[in-house]
């Protein structure tokens, strides 16, 4: 028996690793699979994608998304395998980084039947991307603070030194609302903006997720977040409630980061990725992201959801063109990394 | 006839010469002792003929045929005939005695009947009759020197080399086994060349005695020469 | 022939899988338009900043270290050496910060020590802001780390320790008390085991961004990490890297520097020889009281805090149901990962040993490079080179996650290897030459055999380092193959804590399972002799 342990041994590992390789490349012809890179939260993705599973008989393999701070993910994912593309759609959860998908010439152009109720400011007009299920951006608020804010512009009020934070503006949405704001105010205020923020002393987290807990620990007063953030943690219990901030008349609104679904350019199996594709952009899956913990707006008129939601419609929206904002995100990069110190 | 022969070969260790233009022929059949004080380069020599370190200038012969020379080794140990006993044994621990002296045969393809057949007779030969399924471990110091002993002729080779085989033994085992390494060497017929500081052991087991000093060759001549040599 | 094949195989296996990648990156990085140009160099250490961020990676790095070895290497000796009670029990324990991704430890001290965390109605207010002060900067990092590097010179003195000739000691213990001989002839034995973790838990420290991250301390290697998430900027982020070379040669510089040729030749051990252990007599209350200590307030504490926080049976249900998948991939990734880099480990370990080709420096230091890069680069750097039509075998299976495990890790098993290599008397493997074997057969049936606990040692080593690996692994991953880490980080986004929790545990279990089971095979027997 001893003799044959060496010959035993490597054929094992001859065996596994084959066994691996061939595991995976087996099966694929017979059953009909998609692959979508996902940066919503898998938390609330999941069972989504496993829905739809069931409904079609598609099966459904899915890389999920960290939070940007924790470690390089999707996004990277995508653009290095640009030569041969692994991925067919791509569930974004923001537009921007659909628009740089785009602009990488990652993405190719579908317009979905379900499409076509979903208002123009939340999709690309060539169809190279389409939002659904939005978050918008509003301030968690610590329920100890008396008198809430319910500006932006909170963030400069001396009233609030040092007791604010927020995510970290080289990542994510954070990003994605700066730059907004640049295209908005225009670079000279947006700056402005920028660097009353450092005077007033507010904190730096490393994420939006981050920033919602040192809200509820009590650690900070408000912070700048997703809403799904907000709403994930006052489900959980936590002393939070969330403030839609800039909505009186002629204040700026409330930036709306919708869900954007992308079809990527070469995908592997194009036919199951716009099934997909329709799938996500249905009133029906806007409906369950309504009324999961994530509590994300439909933006398909007349979804049913939750009574204590605001519809799109009530919300006063920012009004910015997504495109734009991509293109003045990767302009800012400097201007951020500096103002972040790097 | 010649079996082993050293060309004026050259040995640097560090920086202190080992061998410096040593030249030896050995006969077949021969019982060639080393005699020399520690450091004076005799494994050295040992170790340029089993094939393990090449000369830095001169040339090695086995059979009349070139081995090793100028820094370049042309036929590796293990094509050598040539057999060896180390100072440390180097008994493989985790193998028993049967699986020590199988190494080699497995590795000529021999078969497995023949391979046992071999072994009985080598064991009953160097008298560890019936230790086959011992470990080294389990050996006394006697015992184990036998074992690498019977390991390395097993394979029936041309040259055994021994290297200080029997120091730290006590001094009637070291007489014992002296005499049955002679009594071997007789009846199996090898060329021995065997390394040693120890006058007696020495003269008791060489018919040809060399002596080494500093590198240089002192001194080839019969037992009786070296005796008087070193005025015993 | 064989030999030189194999030796020559294993070179071009390491240049191959680990070289190559980071090469392409390289050569990208320094091409624009089909341009030669440093643009993406520019401006690298240019900034007044950069320099600021490298002092602080260096000033943490360095903190880390020395507090991890001047603690680490008494615990080892301690552990491996002493009649410490349970002292396997407390090996065990010590290594379990080692097992989760360090971001998760720094987390759970948060969950403890936070405003609103665990002990905080323990602590009052006023204290637990000012270890709030104290947890987010430096301090806070240095602890974490800490908690996290110790068990690597712990683990690599227990190790060395049994490489000591006894006789050594036998012959200074006739002349002296422990205390001397410790000093004078134990500690300047272990060396060489003493100054690789130190190698090790530097280049970790250098290179670790989480941690840092997450406790607002701001070190280098989140410029190469920002420039990959923040900007999707691969050519800028590759070149944020090379200072990380850099780095890595400078401290193998060091390194060699202190291990001077020969001094600290390690002696093969004489068989069936037995261990000299210390007697602790009066010591032994005091030391297994501050041991204890130590233990309850890096391991103990953030181990149960997690337990305490993923709350009940229900809660490791759903987790078994979230991510049962993962951790069975994990597991075998993790197992043959630790197979394949036990056997690169003990061919380039010995490669490196017997110096058989004049680059074995090379070699040496090529290893330890990859080890060092931050994973994301060589992530990239992978799937860069593998990612084509024709390599898709490779690619889109789990086998890509393979070759990240082998690019960086396999240091740390050709490292172990060397030092067991060097146990084994040469004439071992001359005897076998002179029975006319062949190479392959001499390392197949003598050489490994002789070496198998080092090989088991590298074994378990490969198996941590790959089960806990997140940079790389969450880059090439094949859809759908995710492992345990991966998943937990992408549910820590609005997963439930509870359930992060289990998942750690479960983590924790998973790595220390193996290890208990192959620590009971009667491989590592030995008999000791109490003086």
């Amino acid at each position: 028996m001893r003799k044959y342990m060496p010959l035993l041994l490597s054929s094992l590992i001859v065996a596994s690793v084959l066994g691996l390789s061939g595991a995976c490349t087996r099966g694929q012809k017979t059953v009909k699979t998609v692959t979508v890179y996902v940066s919503e939260d898998q938390v609330f993705s999941e069972p989504i994608l496993k829905d739809f599973q069931k409904q079609t008989g598609i099966k459904v393999k899915a890389v999920y998304d960290t939070e940007e701070a924790k470690s390089t993910g999707t996004m990277n994912r995508l653009i290095a395998e640009k030569n041969n593309p692994q991925a067919d759609v791509y569930w974004a959860n923001e537009p921007i980084r659909a628009e740089v998908l785009k602009q990488k010439g990652i993405s190719a152009a579908y317009v979905s039947p379900n499409a076509k109720d979903i208002p123009s400011a939340f999709k690309d007009p060539q169809g190279y991307w389409t939002g659904f299920s939005a978050r918008a951006r509003v301030l968690i608020v610590n329920t100890k603070v008396k008198q809430k804010p319910n500006s932006i512009s909170a963030y400069l009020d001396p009233r609030w030194k040092g007791k604010a934070v927020m995510a970290n503006p080289l990542f994510g949405t954070t990003t994605s609302e700066i730059a907004a704001l640049f295209t908005l105010w225009g670079d000279q205020q947006a700056k402005a903006f920028m660097m009353a923020l450092k005077k007033n002393k507010v904190a730096v987290s490393t994420s939006n997720g981050e920033s919602a807990d040192f809200v509820a620990a009590g650690q900070y007063d408000f912070s700048l977040v997703d809403s799904d953030d907000g709403v994930n943690r006052m489900r959980q219990g936590k002393p939070v409630t969330i403030v839609y901030p800039d909505q009186q008349p002629g204040q700026i609104g409330c930036f709306i980061v919708p869900n954007a679904v992308v079809l990527v350019k070469g995908a592997p199996h194009p036919q199951t990725a716009k099934k997909l594709i329709d799938f996500l952009l249905s009133p029906q899956t806007e409906s369950k992201l309504a009324f999961a913990d994530c509590a994300q707006i439909p933006l398909h008129a007349g979804v049913k959801m939750p009574p204590e939601m605001k519809p799109i419609s009530a919300i006063k929206v920012m009004k910015v063109n997504y495109a734009e904002v991509a293109k003045k995100m990767i302009e800012i990069q400097p201007f951020l990394k500096s103002w972040m110190g790097l | 006839m010649t079996v082993i022969e050293l060309r004026s070969v050259v040995k640097f260790y560090h920086d202190t010469i080992a061998l410096n233009s040593c030249s030896l022929k050995v006969e077949q059949g021969d019982r060639l002792v080393i005699l020399g004080a520690s450091g004076c380069g005799k494994t050295t020599l040992l170790r340029l003929i089993a094939g393990f370190i090449a000369p830095d200038s001169g040339a090695v012969f086995l059979n009349g045929k070139k081995v090793s020379e100028n820094k370049t080794i042309l036929l590796p140990p293990e094509k050598r005939n040539v057999g060896m006993v180390f100072q440390d044994l180097a008994l493989w621990p985790h193998l028993t005695v049967e699986g020590n002296l199988a190494f080699g045969l497995k590795a000529q393809g021999i078969n497995k009947t023949e391979q046992k057949l071999r072994i009985r007779r080598m064991l009953e030969l160097v008298g560890l009759h019936g230790f086959e399924k011992r470990k080294p471990a389990e050996l006394s110091g006697g015992q184990q020197q036998r074992v690498a002993l019977a390991r390395a002729l097993i394979l029936q080779p041309e040259v055994l080399l021994m290297d200080e085989p029997l120091s730290g033994l006590d001094y009637d085992l070291n007489v014992r086994l002296r005499s049955e390494v002679v009594h071997l060497q007789e009846k199996l017929g090898f060329t021995l060349l065997y390394v040693t500081h120890d006058r007696e052991e020495a003269f008791s087991i060489a018919r040809t005695v060399v002596i080494l000093e500093h590198g240089h060759l002192k001194f080839k001549g019969d037992v009786a020469q070296a005796k008087r040599l070193l005025q015993l | 022939m064989q030999k030189r094949a194999f030796l020559i195989g294993t070179t071009a296996i390491l240049i191959v899988i680990g070289l190559l990648p980071v090469i392409s990156m390289l050569v990208k990085s320094v091409f624009q338009n089909g341009h030669f140009t440093l643009s993406a160099y520019h401006g690298l250490l240019g900034s007044a900043r950069q320099w600021v961020l490298i002092k602080h990676s260096f000033t943490l790095a360095a903190l880390v270290t020395a507090f991890t070895t001047v603690i680490g290497v008494p615990l080892g000796i301690l552990l491996g050496k002493t009649d410490f009670p349970l002292r396997k029990l407390f090996l065990f324990l010590f290594v379990i910060p080692l097992l989760l991704p360090p971001y998760v430890t720094a987390v759970s001290w948060f969950d403890l020590l936070g405003r609103e965390g665990l002990l905080a109605p323990l602590l009052g207010s006023t204290l637990t802001q000012h270890i709030g002060r104290w947890l987010f900067g430096l301090p806070g990092c240095t602890f974490v780390l800490f908690s996290v590097f110790l068990p690597i010179p712990v683990i690599l003195t227990v190790a060395f320790l049994h490489t000591i000739n006894p006789r050594l000691e036998e012959a200074a213990r006739s002349a002296a008390g422990w205390g001397r001989v410790l000093k004078e002839i134990t500690l300047p034995l272990i060396f060489p085991a003493i100054l690789l973790s130190a190698l090790l838990v530097f280049l970790l420290t250098f290179g670790e961004f989480g941690v840092p991250n997450y406790l607002r301390y701001a070190v280098y290697p989140v410029e190469s990490f920002t420039r990959f998430s923040a900007f999707y900027n691969f050519k800028a982020a590759t070149a944020a890297a090379m200072p990380m070379a850099a780095i890595t040669l400078l401290a193998l510089i060091f390194e060699s520097a202190f291990l001077r040729e020969g001094t600290y030749q390690l002696q093969p051990l004489p068989e069936g020889a037995q261990r000299m252990k210390i007697h602790l007599y009066r010591f032994r209350s005091g030391v297994v009281i501050s041991t204890t200590l130590l233990l309850l307030m890096i391991v103990i504490v953030p181990l149960l805090s997690l337990i305490i926080k993923s709350g009940g049976f229900a809660v490791y249900l759903q987790a078994i149901n979230k991510a049962g998948e993962s951790l069975i991939r994990s597991v075998s990734y993790a197992a043959i990962g630790a197979t394949l880099l036990s056997i690169l480990g003990f061919f380039s370990g010995y490669l490196i040993r017997i110096r058989a080709f004049k680059f074995w420096r090379s070699l040496d230091s090529l290893t330890l490079f990859l080890f060092a890069l931050p994973g994301t680069v060589i992530g990239i750097g992978l799937i860069r080179l593998w990612n084509t039509p024709r390599t898709n075998f490779i690619y889109a299976t789990p086998l890509i996650i393979l070759l990240g495990y082998l690019a960086k890790y396999t240091a740390l098993t050709s490292r172990i290897s060397v030092t067991q290599l060097a146990h084994i008397p040469s004439s071992m493997e001359e005897a076998a030459q002179m029975t006319g074997a062949s190479w392959l057969r001499r390392m197949i049936f003598i050489i490994a055999p002789l070496a198998k606990r080092g090989l088991m040692a590298a074994w378990l080593v490969g198996y941590i380092f790959s089960l806990r690996d997140t940079s790389i692994t969450m880059l090439v991953y094949p859809a759908g193959h995710d492992t345990l880490p991966v998943r937990i980080f992408t549910l820590m986004a609005n997963g439930s804590p509870e359930l992060i929790a289990a998942l750690c545990v479960i983590l924790i279990a998973a790595t220390l399972v193996p290890a208990t089971l192959i620590s009971l095979l009667p491989l590592f027997k030995r008999q000791e002799v109490w003086l």
